[in-house]
């Protein structure tokens, strides 16, 4: 294939997310051979897989320790001097939760059932910005859907201009048409009559 | 690499939590000409196109109606703070948030548009805005786990292992592709292709200046 008829095949928009997801196909791919393995000196660390099963505690494997209000629990923070208060609340059970735990060993094994307060603690104070982010992506979405929702874009029933334009196409399409089956018509008569001769 | 080597001395941190969004001449000026522009979008008209008509003696004028033009503008200024932050953030993660943010703002801007093949490439682009998200925060997500850190001021002074170099490839394939460069461009190249065109160019203009700063990050995470 020219080089050309390649580019022209970009320039449709058609064919980009098809390119894109080829690419990003071969890409994972290639993933699948290089080295994977968890680094153990991670943020927000957790104990080994098993670890706290194994000992028995009552909301294992997300046990970390701490007393509300007064001692805190087993948290890293990238940088601690910005988050003095940080792991006041990690060991926090609403009534219920502390019921559920002391009648079951899996209550830990969910990740909404998990000590509440740490949820809380990265997604509020330590990463809280990430999340006003991710509530803004949310917020924009949903102001872009009700614009198209209430002013339906695509809609193109009722409007008059295209509808004329449309049916200008298709007549001078159909006159086309109809002038091509003519002409072929044509040809294939005389191409008989010089058969026949 | 070092923030000092590549963007100036340090001139400040804004500290919030874990994510410290950093103040150095390099991303300060960035910051402030996006931000200048945000300003001059919000006060400037909107440019109207006149279309030739072809083997009719009559031309088309595309304009932005009034309802239109609130909702573009608004998505507009949205998108050029986005991209303004996306500028002095100093964590890894945040910095893709920042990119889906702009990427979905894109969409939104030409969505309001009337024209049917710009609507036509804006799905396209949507699509693939769509799967940029996996690399995005995949190779953030794989960066994260190998160094056990998203902050860009410790990740760079740490070794790159094989496997930050595959998160930060994966990173720059979905930057690539929700910024729109060679050989994605094209469905993003037939979405300016109308009239408004403050709002149009804030489009190009947040994916320029993201390029340049996914460069600088790329560069702190791997050298």
């Amino acid at each position: 294939m020219r080089i050309g008829a390649l580019w022209n095949k970009l320039a449709e928009p058609k064919n980009i997310p098809r390119l894109f997801a080829f690419s990003l196909g071969i890409i994972l791919v290639i993933g699948l051979i290089v080295p994977m393995a968890l680094n153990p000196d991670q943020l927000y660390v957790r104990p080994a897989p098993q670890e706290q099963i194994d000992d028995g505690l009552a909301i294992a494997p997300y046990d970390r320790g701490g007393e509300v209000l007064t001692q805190p629990g087993s948290i890293h923070p990238q940088y601690p001097e910005n988050a003095a208060s940080l792991g006041m609340i990690t060991g926090y059970m609403s009534p219920l939760a502390q019921f559920v735990s002391s009648i079951s060993p899996y209550f830990g094994t969910s990740i909404y059932s998990s000590p509440g307060g740490l949820i809380d603690e990265i997604l509020y104070y330590t990463r809280g910005f990430d999340t006003i982010l991710e509530s803004s992506i949310l917020m924009m979405s949903f102001v872009i859907a009700s614009w198209l929702s209430i002013n339906y874009t695509m809609d193109r029933k009722n409007d008059k201009k295209e509808i004329k334009e449309d049916v200008k196409k298709a007549i001078s399409e159909s006159r086309k048409v109809a002038n091509e089956v003519k002409a072929n018509d044509e040809k294939a008569r005389a191409k008989q009559l010089r058969r026949d001769n | 690499m070092d923030f000092v080597t590549l963007g100036g001395n340090l001139l400040g941190v804004i500290p919030l939590g874990d994510i410290v969004l950093y103040l150095t001449p390099f991303n300060l000026f960035l910051f402030a000409v996006l931000l200048g522009f945000t300003l001059l979008i919000a006060l400037s008209k909107p440019e109207t196109q006149v279309e030739a008509t072809m083997h009719y003696l009559y031309n088309t004028e595309v304009k932005v109606g009034p309802k239109e033009l609130k909702q573009r503008r608004f998505l507009s200024i949205i998108c050029g703070i986005a991209s303004a932050g996306a500028m002095i953030t100093g964590d890894l993660f945040n910095f893709t948030l920042f990119m889906a943010l702009v990427g979905i703002l894109n969409i939104g801007i030409v969505s309001a548009v009337k024209q049917t093949s710009v609507l036509n490439s804006a799905f396209n682009y949507g699509l693939i805005a769509m799967m940029c998200s996996l690399p995005l925060f995949g190779g953030a997500a794989i960066i994260l786990a190998a160094t056990g850190t998203l902050s860009l001021a410790v990740l760079s002074q740490m070794p790159a292992s094989p496997m930050v170099v595959f998160g930060a490839v994966l990173m720059l394939i979905g930057i690539l592709g929700e910024s729109g460069v060679a050989p994605f461009f094209a469905s993003k190249a037939e979405m300016f292709r109308t009239a408004g065109s403050p709002y149009i160019v804030i489009i190009h203009l947040s994916s320029l200046f993201i390029i340049v700063r996914a460069v600088e990050i790329l560069l702190l995470v791997l050298w």
